[in-house]
């Protein structure tokens, strides 16, 4: 950290939150349906989070990465905000996604924001092992299938293939996966 | 050090699955058992199920991967590779896992007859059916009996789970390729049984407090303490010691509450401390029972890829079981495929919280953060269908945990490290998995599809391995492999390996049923051989 930031963080002890609080509203804006990550209180979650996963040493870091692109945003307009969150996420980005995701959870644990979902006319609880959701039971008269696809080789019946062809000794498969 | 004079009929190593099935059936049949694990009880209260930030927490207290988690009941275990996945503690790790519950099919234990990259188990699947159908009633299984791609089985203790909007869009769209499918199978119960309630479809199948999934802890161990087995909690085995006749004499473990190391002697040892532990133990006591090297390699976890498809009616599949149905089309060798062996899928629902969708679920497509981000998430959560295609991997010896020689546990045993990367056969497989994994979300009419194949950057697999089998594998040969089919060591008669790691080949599917249905079956062998067992100083081939 410079010795700038050292003084400010000194001086505004809130700092940190307040900075967090401007990143999440970048992040989760709000709109006339969804609260924004600022207003439902994701800035708090992140602050123990990020104590709880990186320690406590790495507070005065995290102020002065978000004090570096000019947090808390204060009077800057909204194409400036921007801008600034997108020069943390190029800088950073396994840390920035870190905390994006963080408050990615965060957000959506919030009653209101659940509240919001249900709204939409998607179930969902808050914490759903509790009392679990009402589901029809299988129907065995419609939903067993009918289809009499399948077939499988009983144990006698296992039978010698060649793989000769298959050169599998030689590797030959480098692109594979979703790279190819 | 703590030395007991008692000799105790049985000592069981690890509480997991396979330790709790050996625990009830010895007890039950009046033997001395005491069973040492490493862990504690996991209390109802320590599962995140109620928690508030549960989903959260699934990434971080409850996360499987015993490196991420990091709790002091745990080991580390330096892996290039795979992601380790596995829970210490009593129940081991079903405390954690989601209880899909297919069988494997006949040729799966007949690769050796069919190609000969893989060895023929020592026992057929008709030896091992019946065991199925006990376990299944011991542990309470819910499912449809009828599949036409699997031998006849008995009707499950529980009919089959509510089959949602997910699986029901599924379905037709394996009906429109001409596909198989069938209704999942799980360790689950969909009716009040065995004084445990039915699954009230909460959707957060990481193990299960309520016990309405299978959790050995809660379906198996009540059993077993009831019948008199003594189980230790916080008791990490350190090494197995043996005699001069060459028997296993009992095992040195460390007391995690007191610090203090104890002895303990029997007359039988079993060892269930899974396909990772199991291995680690034997090396760390000398290179017990390895005549044949065998033991840690041939690790297998299965060819694994998954896929993430959003359709535009709500399936709401944050409700339900975790699972919904089975593909098993591909389940057997067709070589004109380029490959040998087949693949399952496993069709889920998705995920029961949308913070976890934003933050990439399954295939790591995350929500934009911003302006997009609002309408991204209202168009896919609820919207989402997760599956994955498992396959039979090929056995290599350079796949394996083995002891580290720079680094050791606080209790000063080597740490074990792991290595895994998949061969020529698995690259094709998975090639061709995901080829049909585009062609089901096609059929399934999929507004978007993300694969995942779990390569990094430097394209190392790293897969979420919650299967680790192998790794002492069975036979009838002693130079080329562990135990014999009765899952007794070939080097040390009177021990057992019960766990996981006995498996010769992995199949298609996931390997828990069989993994217990094996166990029972060997335990019983114990049980009735049990005088014999007490002097031996041979094994025979089964
Ligand atoms: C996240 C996850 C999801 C899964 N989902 C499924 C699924 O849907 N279907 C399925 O079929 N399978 C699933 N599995 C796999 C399943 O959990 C295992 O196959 C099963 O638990 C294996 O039983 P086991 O007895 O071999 O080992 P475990 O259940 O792992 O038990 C081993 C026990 O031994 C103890 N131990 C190890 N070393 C020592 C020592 N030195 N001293 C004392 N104790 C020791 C450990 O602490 C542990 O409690 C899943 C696993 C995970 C992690």
């Amino acid at each position: 950290m410079n010795k700038t930031s050292n003084i400010v963080a000194h001086h505004r002890p809130n700092l940190l939150v307040e900075a967090l609080a401007d990143l999440v509203g970048e992040l989760i804006p709000g709109n006339e349906e969804w609260p924004s990550g600022r207003d439902v209180g994701v800035q708090y979650s992140l602050q123990l989070r990020f104590i709880e996963e990186k320690g406590d040493a790495s507070l005065p870091a995290l102020t002065a990465a978000l004090v570096a692109i000019g947090a808390p945003f204060g009077n800057l307009d909204g194409a400036a905000r921007l801008e600034a969150v997108q020069n943390l996420e190029a800088s950073e980005p396994k840390l920035f996604g870190w905390r994006r995701d963080a408050a990615y959870f965060a957000y959506y644990a919030t009653p209101g924001v659940i509240e919001v979902i249900n709204g939409r006319g998607t179930p969902l609880h808050a914490r759903p092992h509790l009392n679990g959701y009402d589901l029809p039971p299988f129907d065995r008269a419609t939903q067993t299938p009918t289809h009499g696809r399948g077939h499988w080789i009983p144990t006698e019946a296992v039978a010698r293939v060649d793989v000769s062809t298959l050169e599998l000794g030689r590797r030959i498969t480098t692109a594979w996966g979703m790279k190819r | 050090m703590i030395a007991r004079d008692d000799v105790r009929d049985v000592l069981i190593i690890g509480s997991g699955a396979t330790g709790a099935l050996s625990a009830m059936v010895l007890a039950q049949a009046g033997l001395d058992v005491i069973c040492l694990e490493q862990g504690g009880w996991i209390e109802r209260k320590d599962f995140v199920h109620s928690h508030t930030d549960w989903s959260w927490q699934r990434q971080t207290n409850w996360n499987p991967d015993v490196n991420r988690r990091l709790h002091a009941d745990g080991y580390p275990v330096h892996s290039d590779s795979s992601q380790v996945l596995m829970w210490n503690g009593v129940g081991g790790s079903t405390n954690a896992y989601g209880a899909i519950w297919p069988r494997y099919r006949p040729s799966d234990f007949r690769k050796g007859d069919e190609h000969g990259l893989q060895p023929n188990w020592p026992i057929s699947y008709e030896e091992i059916a019946p065991f199925y159908e006990r376990v299944d009633r011991i542990v309470g299984v819910s499912g449809l009996c009828g599949d036409p791609a699997m031998p006849p089985r008995e009707e499950c203790p529980t009919g089959p789970l509510p089959f949602g909007l997910a699986a029901q869009r599924l379905a037709k769209a394996f009906d429109k390729l001409g596909w198989h499918w069938w209704p999942v199978e799980a360790g689950v119960i969909s009716r009040d049984y065995d004084g445990r309630p039915a699954c009230n479809g909460c959707g957060m199948c990481n193990g299960c407090p309520r016990g309405s999934m299978s959790l050995f802890s809660q379906s198996v161990w009540p059993k077993a303490l009831a019948a008199g087995a003594e189980l230790k909690t916080h008791a990490r085995v350190l090494r197995i010691e043996t005699g001069a006749d060459g028997r296993a004499s009992g095992a040195i473990w460390k007391n995690r509450i007191t610090g203090a190391e104890e002895r303990t002697r029997a007359r039988v040892v079993i060892v269930a401390a899974n396909g990772v532990g199991t291995p680690r133990l034997l090396l760390a006591s000398d290179n017990l029972a390895n005549s044949s090297g065998h033991v840690g390699r041939n690790l297998l976890h299965h060819t694994l890829v998954g896929a993430q498809i959003w359709v535009d009616e709500p399936v709401n599949a944050q409700m339900g079981y975790i699972a919904s149905l089975f593909s098993r089309e591909f389940a057997e060798t067709d070589i004109s495929r380029g490959f040998v062996n087949g693949f399952n899928f496993n069709c889920l629902t998705s995920t029961p919280s949308p913070g976890e969708m934003a933050a990439g679920w399954l295939t790591n497509t995350r929500a934009p953060w911003g302006a997009g981000h609002h309408d991204w998430i209202a168009s896919r959560f609820g919207h989402s269908i997760g599956f994955f295609a498992i396959g039979d991997d090929l056995p290599s010896p350079d796949n394996r945990v083995f002891l580290n020689d720079e680094a050791t546990d606080e209790d000063g045993v080597p740490v074990i490290s792991m290595h895994y990367e998949p061969g020529e056969n698995d690259r094709r497989m998975m090639n061709f998995m995901l080829d049909r994994m585009v062609d089901v979300a096609d059929a399934a009419g999929a507004f978007d599809v993300a694969l995942q194949d779990y390569r990094d950057e430097s394209g190392v697999y790293r897969t979420p391995a919650w299967h680790m089998i192998g790794t002492c594998r069975m036979g009838d040969d002693p130079e080329d492999s562990v135990v014999n089919g009765w899952h007794q060591s070939w080097d040390v008669p009177n021990m057992f390996i019960v766990d996981g790691s006995v498996l010769a080949t992995g199949g298609v599917v996931n390997p828990t049923p069989t993994i217990s249905a094996l166990a029972l079956r060997a335990s019983e062998y114990i049980r009735d051989n049990f005088a014999e067992l007490s002097y031996t100083t041979k094994t025979i081939p089964k």
